[in-house]
């Protein structure tokens, strides 16, 4: 009798501390979120190296009574501090610009002028945040989602809005994956075939001196200028000049392979991790993925129109798709502007051009970061 | 330090950020305006044409019959060659298309000429 009623305490004992026990219909809920997520991942292949780790965090993130973000210190915990205290974007950063080529944007600067009219995307999603009732630092966060700069996205809305952190990570990823399927039909809608088959002449050869130069320089005038995002524009400058230096290999090596696969892994589990039920489940995250798309559409338009503009004052020099590419998506921006103006005229390469409006882009989005910080926080 | 915003009026919110990226990536074109100016490396632009001496009419020397070049293209014992070499590296795919590409093509170019040829 004893020994039946020890075995029916244990059973209950396991029961009580298993998942089943404390398992919602909610997790459950997320838990299919995760699964869609992973089947986006791997099977349509929609950015499978940070989606499918979001995935699989959202699932692990969702199994009650794992103790993850109790009192003991534990993995998942440690993952949550590189989040948390902005540790991993600057580091995906870092890699990031090791595997930059600023020489398109050195050969010819103007287009800047495109990164920086692509953020007219983040600035009308802040409005329209706003309007349907999210305070300034939530639409701050929300906004910035049409940078398409996924590391910005974390790294604000860590510091603004980290509630929001799982809903904007995973609009912002979701919908830089989409760049070929979202960016085509506007850059079709709003330029003339004329404009499309416009051939761009080849942009001057950039010497050793100006592309080790300019890390050094920009990082000294954009990290004075605005401090909040010395670390993420810091860490892609130092990438980019383990890259061009020339005696750095093994560092740009690393920067580039192992380190930012590393980070990834990281960045990505812990962002699914913050997608528990109770944060994710509310009519917010719909919004967010709604303004999320509005971002977008409205960052592609706002560089094609300047696109256009540019086009207008250099006498027809400038081909407007590349202006699409002003958000930095890179460089999956630039080849779509590349395959768009490929389709309207075969022969006609724009990748190069559109390279320097996508890295001027990621640029961009970190000084629209950095200024809405400096005016939120 | 943490603050009260500013303002919280969406337009102003967007006036502001939209001037102030602008302003800081027109610096940045001056900035690198100014490396591209310095830069102690850049090639020089080449002088003018200097001053073309007078043409004088000289009695052209009875040309070389050099003999004309024939371009046969490759010997087929080459191509033959190159095949079964391809074959014994173990390439058994069935040609979708050939293109030729253009050896004077830049980095960019072939990267984006790549970039094509692996979408079809």
């Amino acid at each position: 009798m004893e020994a039946l009623n020890a075995f029916s305490v244990s059973l209950q004992a396991v029961w009580n501390d298993s998942g089943f026990s404390a398992f919602t219909p909610g997790n459950g809920i997320m838990i299919l979120v995760g699964l869609l997520l992973l089947y986006m991942a791997f099977v349509k292949e929609f950015e499978p190296l940070l989606l499918g780790p979001i995935a699989f965090g959202c699932i692990l993130a969702n199994f009650p009574n794992t103790g993850f973000f109790g009192e003991e210190m534990n993995v998942m915990k440690a993952i949550n501090y590189g989040i948390t205290y902005e540790i991993f974007p600057p580091l995906i950063f870092l890699g990031i610009g090791a595997m930059t080529d600023f020489s398109p944007l050195l050969a010819r600067p103007s287009t800047l002028l495109l990164g920086a009219a692509a953020q007219i995307g983040v600035f009308v999603a802040l409005g329209g945040a706003m309007l349907v009732g999210f305070d300034v630092h939530e639409a701050a966060a929300i906004g910035i989602i049409g940078g398409a700069d996924g590391p910005t996205s974390i790294y604000l809305s860590t510091k603004l809005a980290p509630h929001l952190l799982g809903a904007i990570a995973v609009a912002a990823y979701s919908y830089m994956s989409l760049v070929p399927l979202i960016q085509p039909p506007i850059m079709k809608l709003m330029t003339t075939q004329k404009e499309r088959e416009i051939v761009m002449k080849e942009l001057r050869p950039v010497t050793k001196f100006e592309r080790v130069v300019f890390p050094i320089v920009s990082t000294i005038f954009i990290s004075l200028l605005l401090p909040p995002i010395a670390a993420l524009l810091g860490c892609l400058m130092l990438g980019n000049l383990f890259r061009e230096s020339g005696v750095t290999d093994r560092l740009s090596d690393t920067a580039q392979n192992a380190l930012i696969n590393i980070v990834t892994i990281f960045l990505g589990t812990g962002t699914g991790m913050t997608m528990s039920a109770e944060s994710f489940l509310r009519t917010d995250t719909l919004l967010i993925i709604a303004l999320g798309l509005v971002a977008f559409m409205g960052g592609t338009a706002g560089g094609l129109i300047f696109g256009k503009i540019m086009c207008k004052f250099t006498g027809g020099e400038i081909n407007p798709l590349i202006g699409s590419a002003g958000v930095s998506a890179v460089p999956m921006a630039a080849r779509v502007s590349q395959l768009v103006g490929m389709k309207s005229k075969p022969g006609n390469y724009l990748l190069m051009h559109a390279m320097g409006p996508n890295v001027a882009g990621v640029i961009g989005t970190a000084v629209a970061a950095g200024t809405m910080l400096a005016m939120l926080k | 330090m943490e603050h009260s915003p500013v303002t919280t009026n969406p337009l102003i919110i967007m006036l502001i950020n939209m001037t102030v990226v602008f302003i800081v990536l027109v610096a940045l074109i001056y900035l690198i305006k100014l490396i591209h100016f310095v830069d102690p490396t850049k090639e020089k632009p080449k002088p003018e044409v200097e001053e073309e001496e007078p043409l004088v009419a000289v009695k052209s020397a009875p040309a070389v019959s050099a003999p004309p070049v024939v371009e046969e293209g490759i010997n087929p014992e080459i191509i033959a060659a190159i095949s079964a070499a391809i074959a014994a590296y173990g390439f058994a795919g069935t040609v979708k298309a050939v293109h030729i590409l253009n050896h004077e093509s830049t980095p960019w170019k072939a990267s984006a000429k790549f970039n094509n040829l692996q979408r079809k």
